[in-house]
């Protein structure tokens, strides 16, 4: 653990969360992590190991069996029981924003309703507003053109930056990305990813699942090995990368930076 | 062969063929805007977590799916007038038995194309704070009511086609006037041929252009 940040309140703080899907199989098995002020956390590991469960999780998408989320201190989620529902504070859930893998645009809204969407009709914002704030948004991301196109007429990036912007009209505390370039062609992963350094120079909180080790070393302030349903290990970015203290840890870097050199 | 095969007499017979074409057309309409309503209505319900509801809807679709039209509408005719001791017009017994048809079949479309919504919607839904009355009507169903349009016009079409069972109660429909002037022109052969011809007419470019509508939409909106 990190000492500097040890008397400073987390702000996001999971402990002991377990998550199952059926009644024998456990994917989340007491995972205990802790987040905190401007923090952007990279969570990497095998396929399988629990990294998109734990971001449904935080963003109340799943009902957890055990544990608690807390942020800033105040109770988020708790668990109680895997047949019950969770306890969950939904203002608090309003400020956590998520970017999925394939983007789930609204197909059959124009580029500004997907963005205006939520905030006019879910939070009250008057739509002058809204699609100020949106064409700014969409500007900013290189989209400014794109505010009448449908979905369907964009290329996986810009639906991608556009799933960003529609999180981000919400303004957010907590950003959560689950891959969102893994089903992007190659050349287009660069055009998300740059949006997403863009956020960090901005001090989003985020945390952020990727494959792409590369980009994990840039934009981390901590990186989080996670596997069979739990933190392994936990540090800085050239601490997991250069010099992990877990096999575990290192089997799984060596392996993916082996095939990343092969491709 | 006695029988000789000449279709220049229907020359004669054209208006009391359009005016039965009209009947069809009419009756084909009026259900069909019903229909959607009920099957649309009956799909929700259908989605319902009360046990009652879920049960009696799903009753209904199954029955109206799996017995013939023909006896659905002799059934309203002539055996509910007399359990409810009063008649009921043979265009009123035509609707409530093509609407409570077209209700039915459109229903499982609507069913379906809900269905089809990716769970991945409602999850972007829940991150986004939507839910309630936003969710359903401006997430779900204009995605549901767009992917169900292409079955929903070969529904159409079964619509069109089953109407000619009105003529069973005796509604002055395309089939009734075609089986009227045959009986009174002993020609058959060429009523019955003209009068497949012209729901042929009708019934082909609709479903042909179900397969282009789907393109189109999919093309649009990526479904
Ligand atoms: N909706 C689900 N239903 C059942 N099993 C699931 C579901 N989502 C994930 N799993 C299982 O949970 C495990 C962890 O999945 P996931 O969190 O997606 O891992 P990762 O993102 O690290 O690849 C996997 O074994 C996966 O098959
Ligand atoms: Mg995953």
């Amino acid at each position: 653990m990190q000492t500097t940040t040890q008397d400073t309140p987390a702000f996001i703080k999971v402990r002991g969360l377990k998550k199952s899907y059926s009644e024998t199989i456990q994917v989340l098995k007491g995972l205990d992590l802790d987040m905190y002020p401007g923090d952007r956390i990279v969570v990497i590991g095998p396929s399988g190991g629990g990294k998109s469960t734990l971001l449904r999780c935080v963003m109340g998408l799943e009902n957890i069996d055990e544990g608690t989320i807390e942020v800033d201190g105040k109770p988020y989620i708790k668990g109680q029981g895997r047949t019950e529902k969770n306890a969950i504070d939904h203002t608090i859930q309003k400020q956590v924003g998520m970017v999925f893998q394939h983007y789930t645009l609204f197909p059959h809204l124009t580029i500004l309703q997907n963005l205006t969407l939520a905030p006019v009709k879910s939070r009250g914002i008057p739509r002058s507003q809204a699609e100020e704030k949106a064409r700014g948004l969409l500007k900013r991301l290189g989209l400014a053109d794109k505010a009448d196109a449908q979905p369907s007429q964009l290329s996986g990036g810009q639906k991608q930056r556009v799933a960003i912007a529609r999180a981000l009209m919400l303004s957010p505390e907590l950003m959560l990305f689950d891959e969102v370039t893994s089903a992007l062609d190659p050349e287009l992963v660069n055009e998300v990813e740059s949006v997403m350094m863009q956020l960090a120079d901005q001090h989003m909180p985020m945390m952020i699942v990727t494959h792409d080790m590369w980009f994990a070393k840039n934009i981390a302030t901590r990186v989080v090995f996670c596997a069979g349903g739990v933190v392994v290990e936990d540090g800085t970015p050239e601490q997991i990368f250069s010099n992990p203290k877990e096999q575990r840890t290192r089997d799984f870097l060596e392996k993916i930076l082996h095939t990343e050199n092969a491709a | 062969m006695s029988y000789n095969v000449n279709f220049l007499f229907l020359l004669d017979y054209w208006d009391a063929l359009l005016e039965g074409l009209m009947t069809t057309l009419g009756i084909t309409g009026l259900c069909l805007i019903l229909g959607l309503g009920l099957g649309f209505v009956v799909a929700l319900l259908r989605l319902s977590s009360n046990p009652v509801v879920k049960a009696v809807t799903t009753l209904y679709v199954e029955f109206f799916r799996g017995t013939p039209v023909l006896i659905q509408l002799f059934w309203i005719f002539f055996c509910l007038p007399l359990i409810l001791g009063f008649e009921i017009s043979n265009f009123v017994s035509a609707v409530i038995a093509l609407t409570l048809y077209m209700g039915a079949i459109v229903s499982e479309t609507f069913r379906s194309s809900l269905r089809a919504i990716e769970k991945d919607q409602m999850d972007a839904c829940v991150a986004l704070g939507i839910g309630g009355f936003t969710k359903i009507f401006y997430v779900i169903l204009p995605q549901a009511i767009l992917r169900a349009i292409p079955t929903l016009l070969s529904n159409s079409v079964s619509l069109f086609k089953e109407s000619a069972l009105v003529s069973a109660v005796g509604m002055s429909d395309l089939m009734y006037i075609g089986q009227n002037i045959s009986s009174v022109t002993f020609k058959p052969v060429e009523m019955l041929t003209a009068v497949a011809v012209i729901y042929f007419l009708i019934a082909f470019p609709l479903t042909r252009s179900v397969s282009w509508v789907e393109r189109k939409l999919i093309h649009k909106i990526a479904l």
